[in-house]
């Protein structure tokens, strides 16, 4: 995350807290960096390519994308989504997808850099755990060498291809829900189901992890429900189970953790 | 981690910010000289001028076509200069909003994007100016203009005001060489404009970030590969230092198992020759079984030193002259009693004069010996054993003058993949815990040792079944003439060995 303050009298808790801090007088502005992780074809750009298309263009750019010939991600995809705070803040949040290929493994490191948060892309179909697997350890190996505390940053997982057969049931997604702290979450990204369920979750965890460490609210005036509202206003919620509860204003939906949502 | 005033002060791993992260200017993602010509191209088509600043104001292109004499004109009166300069700091630094004197456009097109508007100029010309986003962030901004509107039908009482002698013909004349255009006309060349700006600024920076982050990747690939590196020069060093101490801990062990078996050799030797008394013929046999398997042993322990002497690099050469053939007749009969006894015939070969030679006698004797040895041990009962000394000539193999010496036999041979291992030491062809022939597997690595020791070289030519033929290449002289350290033997690699 990158913070630039416009006052230079506003720094007082800022400077002593963990957060990675840049203070800038120039600019006000925040950036969140999301990188979508996981095993290759499991369904990373594909998100991405899901949230492009359900986003109005208001609030995202261009979907960049570079791709071998054989349309797979070569360096990462990078998809900016966009707004400005009523204090006149500019907030962007950075989608990244990393190459799922084992041949780009420090190309994945230096896309995790700076990380505020992720999510873990698992194929849901049976032959795939032990590539899931992998690819977990190899997610946290990266962090640490990134200098990323895994035990900090949040992780959201997606259980994509959930129509494919020979996928895990729902008893196994349940096992592998209670085995951590992260939200599961089931998709078919290639239908969208799931997909920006996805990313309100992790959004929503990144968020509360930046306020807790840099006050978000205190210092820029961004609370929850604004930031996830300025992004989620611009999206079509059309058949995902978000729609109800933005439509209905729920002020309840805010306040609740993502691991609690069904 | 970075505190206020940006410096890293992170305990252990800082969090590294990711070139993906940094910002990029439209200096960064156009390229200069190719979008000049894409902007000439657009001057020249439409004959409407544009502008371009980035965010910082800096200008990148400027062409302006038409509106020269006009302007200069007006420029020419004081109160004229003073509004001149007014709309174009209007136009370059104001707000890009449709504020201060600046007013949306005419019309609602949807082609039009909504961020364009025009800033009307007090002569009754106009500007079109719109921003160039990226992601939310400002880049720069283009201008186009001053075009004269075409609902534009006399000159404005803000131009003819602005002094005394204004010739309103005159200005009128300078009007008609700009190009005169409805708004709504500039603003979708201008939306056209927009889009191929875009597409630019979209390829750049998917340029900028590709490279920065190939470059990035290439880094972090080297780093790791240093660190392997590191780790393998650590047990690179670790293995080398192990392995000093086991040519140190056999040698040491060869030398103190040497001296008890000196003793038994010693005593048994005594006994058999009855110095302590009369024994009967039983007791001779056993005696003289003692006395054979010791002198084995005895054999295998010098190997062994040897061969740790010469892996711990302690062993030196000392040449002199020597009689060559000399040397081969005194090897030949510490193998004929063996020979003999499995009636091996041995047949010796040499010139009739006499082949002279600088060599270390000791070692050049027990390199025969053991080529000599082992011949024998692998040939059957009944078998032949050949050894030949060539005349001096000139040698192929050494580029210098020299001799061969080549064993010969007719034993079971040494299949061709072994050919390249037989000469490292502890390698066995048949290393299996039930084969027939013994042996420590030095043999062959002392061979090589000593004989490049004299700079000369050795090689085997063999055919399973039928037997193998050893030669020796050596110089009459060798290249260091006094005395040489041994370079330590390649070693049997344990995977090369098992399958």
């Amino acid at each position: 995350m990158k913070i630039e303050l416009a006052p230079a009298g506003s720094d007082d808790s800022l400077a002593g807290s963990q957060a990675h801090l840049q203070l800038s007088q120039a600019q006000r502005e925040l950036t969140v960096k999301v990188v979508y992780y996981g095993p290759g074809l499991s369904g990373k750009t594909t998100n991405l390519q899901m949230i492009h298309k359900k986003l109005q263009p208001e609030v995202r750019g261009r979907l960049l994308t570079v791709e071998t010939r054989d349309d797979r991600t070569l360096f990462f995809d990078l998809l900016p989504v966009f707004f400005s705070t009523a204090g006149g803040y500019r907030v962007k949040v950075k989608l990244f997808t990393v190459p799922g290929q084992i041949i780009h493994n420090a190309t994945r490191r230096v896309v995790l850099q700076g990380a505020d948060a992720v999510a873990f892309i698992a194929d849901s179909q049976r032959s795939a755990t032990e590539d899931n697997n992998t690819y977990w350890k190899d997610l946290h190996e990266d962090m640490l060498e990134n200098g990323l505390d895994p035990q900090e940053i949040p992780v959201v997982i997606q259980f994509n291809k959930r129509d494919l057969p020979d996928t895990k049931g729902e008893a196994e997604i349940e096992e592998t829900r209670r085995r951590g702290k992260e939200p599961v979450i089931s998709a078919v990204a290639i239908r969208g189901e799931g997909v920006l369920e996805t990313l309100f979750a992790v959004l929503q965890l990144a968020y509360r992890q930046l306020d807790a460490r840099s006050q978000l609210s205190k210092h820029i005036g961004l609370d929850e429900r604004t930031f996830l509202t300025q992004i989620f206003s611009h999206v079509d919620l059309v058949g995902t189970n978000l729609q109800q509860e933005m439509s209905l204003d729920s002020p309840g939906m805010f306040n609740r953790s993502v691991g609690e949502r069904k | 981690m970075i505190d206020a005033a940006g410096n890293s002060v992170g305990n252990g791993a800082a969090k590294r910010e990711s070139v993906l992260q940094r910002r990029t200017s439209l200096t960064e993602l156009l390229d200069l000289p190719t979008f000049t010509d894409l902007l000439k191209g657009f001057v020249e088509l439409y004959k409407v001028g544009v502008k371009v600043f980035d965010e910082s104001g800096a200008k990148l292109a400027d062409f302006r076509v038409g509106n020269g004499d006009f302007c200069s004109y007006v420029f020419s009166f004081p109160e004229g200069r003073a509004r001149c300069t007014a709309t174009v700091a209007r136009v370059k630094d104001g707000p890009l909003d449709a504020v201060q004197g600046a007013r949306p456009l005419e019309g609602q097109d949807p082609g039009i994007p909504s961020s364009m508007f025009a800033v009307p100029c007090f002569t009754g010309l106009r500007y079109l100016v719109m921003p160039i986003r990226w992601e939310g962030d400002l880049l720069g901004r283009v201008i186009f203009g001053p075009f004269t509107p075409d609902d534009l039908a006399e000159l404005p009482v803000s131009l003819t005001e602005i002094g005394r002698g204004f010739d309103a013909a005159n200005a009128q004349g300078l009007l008609a060489r700009i190009r005169r255009a409805p708004e709504g006309t500039v603003a979708k060349v201008m939306a056209h404009f927009a889009q191929l700006v875009e597409t630019l600024v979209t390829a750049g920076q998917k340029t900028y970030l590709t490279s920065q982050l190939h470059i990035e990747a290439t880094l972090e690939t080297n780093r790791e590969l240093e660190e392997q590196n590191r780790r393998l020069e650590t047990m690179n060093a670790r293995l080398k230092e192990l392995d000093r101490l086991k040519s140190s801990f056999l040698a040491t062990v060869s030398h103190k198992l040497r001296t008890p078996l000196t003793s038994i050799m010693g005593y048994s030797e005594m006994l058999s020759q009855g110095l302590a008394g009369p024994i009967n013929d039983e007791q001779s046999e056993y005696v003289q079984t003692i006395l054979d398997k010791s002198e084995a042993l005895l054999k295998l322990i010098s190997s062994i030193l040897d061969i740790s002497q010469i892996e711990a690099g302690k062993v030196r050469l000392t040449f002199e002259p020597v009689d060559i053939a000399e040397v081969i007749r005194s090897s030949l009969t510490s193998v004929a009693p063996q020979a003999q006894k499995r009636g091996i015939v041995l047949q010796l070969s040499v010139p009739e004069r006499q082949i002279r030679g600088t060599a270390d006698r000791e070692k050049l004797r027990q390199t025969v010996v053991n080529l000599l040895a082992n011949a024998v041990k692998f040939t059957p009962e009944r078998g032949k054993v050949t050894i030949a000394l060539t005349e001096i000539a000139g040698q192929p193999e050494l580029k210098a003058d020299g001799y061969r010496i080549s064993v010969e036999d007719t034993g079971v041979g040494i299949p061709r993949e072994h050919h390249d291992h037989i000469f490292q030491s502890f390698y066995q062809v048949d290393s299996s815990s039930t084969r027939e022939f013994g042996g420590a597997g030095l043999g062959l690595s002392i061979v090589k040792s000593f004989v490049e020791g004299h700079g000369g070289c050795v090689s085997v030519q063999s055919e399973v079944g039928r037997g193998s033929r050893f030669t020796i290449v050596l110089p009459t002289t060798p290249p260091a003439p006094h005395s040489v350290e041994i370079a330590p033997p390649a070693k049997a690699s344990a995977d090369r060995n098992r399958f």
